[in-house]
């Protein structure tokens, strides 16, 4: 188990996912704010929010590089090809089933059964967080196939 | 109760006509929708969401687009009908040849975190002074084609499926299985003090909830209290006493229209209620326009309801967010762009009022005018000691700045006439009201110096041009459009904006001028003159310009004719107080799609500024 490139590479393949989901935002594919969406669990400001959901993307981040990492030893090596498709599994799991059920634990993220007293200010994402517009999807397979693809090659030429 | 099942009962007139628009009372959970007539049938609803496919459509689809009634076996007159006070409930009496019998009915709005369906239809019968004869006919179809469903009884009663979506009827005393045709239709007797619950519950790719009628009944009397207690927050401190129960049905009515889940204020719930019966003034409304939501900010702000104006300037901002710094003209309740117009093939059409049309073709137009709404709303909120956060005020200051950039082109103007670009005046005031908002919000927000200077060399540009271009001399009036003589009700706006004094002769003759050329009769008016749109038929007058009129009048110092006015308009109400968005001048018929949230904001907006010119009269502010 490489310690030393998870603490490192973990972060700058968090970076490079962060990147590519804000650059997603800036071109207009997709309303997913993904600092807002995290911080917001925190505080209902959105501009501390977005602070707060930046560090706490790192951490997630960190987290999964962790099982990246941990997978890379099981098979002995690490590779683009293997980290991609590791981000491809990762991505199914997050918009298949992560995003549509964070509806259930996020204090400020309304549901589909949202009535009158609802006090929850962001939109819910629906399945493959398409509530975010139709391009979420892509926007978001492309960041995780990049975050394999940084930690697959980073692993693999230590 | 005894029960026979039996064929369907009396139909109502297959073209879809069979009763007036005013007539459908609404019913609704925040999430979807339902529109029910005075005899009981339930005429109109979309599932799972405001904006999705009908199951019940005779509205604008005819018997073969299925209705759920319930309600006396033979015709008889309805004896009252009310909602009950500051509640959704609606509650109608008919007296019967037997005795009285009373539906009661509603949606269960608050879900909370109980295992309830998203939709939860509670209707319950009740007779007095005699058992009374009861039909209950579930036809539901589904979609364009009519769809019908796949039928069968269960021990928890009928459940009716197409695919992933379904519905499930379950009654308290239970309905007896039917079969072949009859399968969904009963006839039964119901004895006082033993009345029959209905439950329909829905489900969209989820599993069914089963829902005990009882059970139903509660949560639907839990709601009823939770609106109550909505309604006690709203401030109606100064305004009349004659004036709070209409504008608190108002307000009930845009809550109902709200789209929990996104935010997004629906503009009707209905598609193709025609403008003109039998013509084809026939939209569909089931989208969220930002004007609406910004005109609605100042509806609940007014009132006291920050929460709900929050979180309409957070729908829009988040909605339009793919588009900026371009505002789209209308949106789906989730903020994406609305599918093509569709005309549904086979469908009659309210009073054969065809096409009947689903998606909006508006939604391609450029409408400088709801750049100017927007900003305002912020504005407001801001005045108000709300605080935008960051991202709201990049979102605004860009809205701004697409403003300055594009004011002089032509745009389509607020009534998104096809293919009428021009330079429409009321959009020139309204883009003014943009750059100047924005610099009141800049005031305490702040913005870089050179960008400030910008934005009031083009605020000071468009007051110029719009004071030489857009008024004409020979009528006294801001026009339509540049070089035009032909006026807009949508000018009413001129004395609430702070471009021209409120109590100047050209506001004066402006508004003297609309209503006396666009005056339709009664308290009624055009919002252009008829015809001039290029669509054949005539339309009916537009009623939220009518509110505007009370509001131009309240502002620019004549209280007096302002209530005189809006009194009349309250008349004109449907008989629970909803209003579509048009009515026939002549005969008084309300028409277009029903209810219309932006004639119930305005209708609040008028209210507001009626409470506010309290001891102004004679006096322009």
């Amino acid at each position: 188990m490489d310690w030393a490139g998870w603490a490192v590479f973990g972060l700058i393949a968090t970076a490079a996912l962060t990147a590519v989901m804000i650059a997603a935002q800036l071109a207009g594919l997709t309303r997913l704010d993904l600092p807002l969406l995290l911080g917001s669990v925190f505080t209902g400001d959105p501009d501390r929010a977005r602070v707060a959901g930046f560090f706490a993307h790192l951490v997630v981040g960190q987290g999964f590089a962790l099982g990246y990492t941990a997978a890379f030893a099981l098979w002995g090596r690490a590779t683009w090809w293997l980290g991609m498709v590791l981000g491809a599994v990762h991505v199914s799991v997050a918009l298949g089933a992560v995003v549509p059920l964070l509806a259930g634990v996020h204090p400020r993220l309304a549901s589909g059964r949202a009535g009158p007293a609802s006090r929850a200010t962001l939109e819910p994402p629906g399945l493959l967080g398409l509530n975010y517009g139709v391009q979420t999807p892509v926007g978001a397979v492309v960041a995780h196939l990049v975050y394999g693809l940084a930690l697959g090659l980073a692993l693999g030429a230590r | 109760m005894t029960a026979t099942a039996s064929g369907p009962g009396p139909a109502p007139a297959a073209d879809g006509g069979g009763a007036p628009i005013a007539d459908h009372a609404l019913i609704g959970d925040t999430r979807t929708a339902a529109l029910v007539a005075s005899d009981g049938s339930l005429d109109w609803m979309c599932l799972p969401h405001f904006d999705g496919e009908p199951v019940f459509g005779s509205l604008v689809g005819g018997t073969a687009a299925g209705k759920f009634r319930a309600g006396p076996l033979r015709r008889s007159p309805v004896a009252s009908r009310r909602y009950r006070p500051s509640t959704a409930t609606l509650e109608t009496t008919w007296t019967t040849d037997q005795g009285r019998l009373t539906l009661t009915e509603g949606m269960v709005a608050e879900l909370g975190r109980y295992l309830l369906p998203e939709t939860l239809v509670v209707r319950r019968l009740a007779a007095a002074d005699g058992p009374v004869d009861v039909e209950v006919d579930l036809a539901p179809r589904l979609g364009e084609s009519h769809r019908p469903p796949v039928f069968r009884h269960r021990r928890e009663g009928v459940v009716l499926t197409w695919g992933s979506l379904a519905l499930a009827l379950q009654s308290d005393p239970v309905l007896p299985p039917g079969s072949g045709d009859a399968a969904t239709s009963w006839r039964v007797r119901v004895e006082p003090g033993r009345p029959l619950t209905l439950v329909l519950s829905t489900a969209d790719r989820q599993p069914l909830v089963h829902v005990d009628p009882e059970r139903a009944w509660e949560s639907l009397r839990d709601d009823e209290e939770r609106w109550r207690r909505w309604c006690g927050h709203i401030d109606t401190a100064g305004i009349e006493p004659r004036y709070r129960a209409p504008l608190v049905r108002s307000l009930l009515t845009l809550r109902l229209l709200t789209y929990s889940p996104s935010g997004a204020p629906v503009a009707a719930p209905t598609t193709s209620l025609p403008e003109d019966p039998g013509g084809v003034r026939n939209w569909d409304y089931r989208f969220a326009w930002p004007r609406d939501a910004s005109i609605g900010i100042g509806a609940f702000l007014g009132v006291g309801h920050v929460d709900e104006a929050r979180h309409f300037l957070a729908w829009l901002l988040h909605a339009s967010r793919l588009a900026r710094p371009r505002l789209p003209v209308l949106l789906t309740l989730h903020g994406r762009y609305p599918r093509p117009e569709h005309e549904l093939r086979g469908w009659p059409g309210y009073r054969s009022s065809r096409p009947v049309r689903v998606g909006n073709g508006a939604a391609d137009q450029h409408q400088l005018d709801g750049y100017g709404w927007v900003v305002d709303a912020a504005w407001l909120l801001t005045r108000a000691g709300v605080r935008l956060d960051g991202e709201t005020w990049r979102a605004v200051r860009g809205f701004v700045d697409e403003v300055a950039r594009r004011w002089r082109e032509p745009d389509a103007g607020i009534w998104e006439v096809r293919d009428d670009a021009a330079h429409h005046v009321h959009s020139k005031l309204m883009a003014w009201l943009a750059l100047d908002r924005g610099l009141r919000i800049a005031r305490r927000r702040g913005v870089p110096e050179r960008r400030r200077r910008g934005w009031v060399a083009e605020r000071e540009a468009i007051a110029a041009e719009v004071r030489t271009r857009g008024f004409d001399a020979g009528l006294g009036a801001y026009v339509r459009s540049y070089g035009s003589t032909e006026l807009d009700a949508a000018v009413l706006v001129l004395p609430l904006l702070g471009l021209e004094p409120p109590g100047s002769p050209r506001t004066r003759g402006t508004i003297d001028a609309i209503r006396s050329r666009l005056g339709a009769g009664g308290p009624f008016l055009y919002r252009y003159p008829p015809g001039s749109d290029g669509l054949p038929g005539g339309e009916g007058a537009f009623l939220p310009c009518s509110f505007w009129l009370v509001q131009a009048l309240a502002a620019s110092g004549r209280r007096p004719e302002a209530a005189e006015l809006f009194d009349e308009l309250l008349a004109w109400a449907g008989p629970l107080g909803l209003y579509p968005e048009e009515a026939d001048p002549s005969s008084g018929e309300l028409l277009g799609n029903h209810p219309q949230a932006l004639t119930h904001a305005a209708m609040v907006q008028a209210t507001l500024a009626l409470r506010d010119s309290n001891g102004l009269e004679g006096s322009p502010p």
